[in-house]
């Protein structure tokens, strides 16, 4: 979809499964992001047949997010989970909707304007790596299918500890590796042949969901990620599957 | 309008250290890392590589 020959020497990523230079990953995806923004949530209902919503639905419920908190919901794009949690905190509370790419922010401004959920509720334009909030002032974290597109996980993943308050939680809501072999195949079949075809159809971009297939495939499994998440400070990480580990939840406490 | 409470949560990226709000120039800036971020369509934008580095007048003032 774009030009990654020029990928020099110099550290590399996945972008997919091409290997590319650490700093161009991050203008690949912002193309693929731009390129779904409009059409990102009618994609999201068909690809998982609308299952999406009872894994957000999930991730809500561990989140034990309580009137007057601050939450920061990051790659949050078009603000399905900050719709929710902006009627959770109420008006002493406070939600950051945050996205590296604004025209995620801008689909989400408009939906969360239709859907009347704006008093407390503010968006941020900016990197997961370096996020823009002092340290300790957070109260609860979600980044939802937003992980695997971020260059340098870890860093990412630091940068978050940093910002929870002692007792904050983090809830990363992923793709993940599915527990059962005739699950695994199935589903690759599906992603692989049907997904992309599904992207041509309705969003008139296969290439965007063939990235959104193959980017799946290399993040990080369940141990692995929670693993990265000990590494970066966070304690009492733990995990639950759904729909058979095609999804995973995260969950680490800050210290 | 940059609503109060979104300033008072924000730091900058780079120093950590608190912005001041230009609302004539629609930009936060950082006296410690000597860098302004834009405002676009209300969202603030915390990215370094949007930020404009600060003239020495500017430093300066």
């Amino acid at each position: 979809m774009t030009d990654k020959t020029n990928a020099e020497s110099g550290e590399t990523t996945h972008f997919g499964f091409e290997t590319v230079n650490k700093n161009q990953k991050e203008s690949l995806v912002r193309g693929v992001f731009d390129s779904v923004a409009s059409r990102y949530d009618v994609m999201n209902d068909l690809m998982s047949a609308g299952i999406h919503r009872l894994w957000k639905r999930f991730t809500i419920e561990l989140s034990a997010v309580r009137p007057g908190q601050t939450v920061l919901d990051i790659a949050g794009g078009t603000g399905d989970l900050a719709a929710k949690f902006s009627h959770l905190v109420g008006d002493d509370g406070q939600v950051l909707l945050a996205d590296i790419n604004d025209s995620m922010l801008k689909v989400g401004r408009d939906r969360l304007l239709d859907s009347g959920a704006v008093g407390n509720l503010h968006m941020v334009q900016c990197d997961a790596q370096m996020l823009p909030f002092p340290d300790a002032s957070i109260d609860c974290i979600t980044i939802a299918f937003g992980l695997r597109n971020v260059t340098d996980k870890d860093m990412a993943l630091r940068s978050m500890e940093r910002i929870l308050k002692p007792g904050g939680r983090l809830l990363v809501l992923e793709f993940s590796k599915p527990v059962n072999p005739v699950l695994e195949k199935i589903y690759d079949t599906y992603s692989f042949r049907i997904l992309p075809m599904m992207g041509q159809l309705i969003a008139n971009d296969a290439d965007s969901y063939r990235y959104l297939a193959e980017s799946i495939r290399k993040h990080p499994d369940q141990e692995t990620l929670l693993g990265m998440m000990e590494d970066a400070g966070l304690v009492n990480c733990e995990y639950h599957n759904m729909t058979g580990g095609i999804v995973a939840v995260h969950r680490g406490i800050k210290a | 309008m940059l609503d109060p409470k979104l300033l008072e949560i924000l730091v900058c990226p780079v120093s950590k250290a608190p912005l001041e709000y230009q609302p004539e120039q629609q930009e936060l800036v950082c006296r410690a890392s000597g860098l302004a971020y834009p405002i676009r369509d209300d969202i603030p934008v915390m990215l370094e590589s949007e930020a404009r580095s600060l003239s020495l007048e500017e430093r300066e003032r």
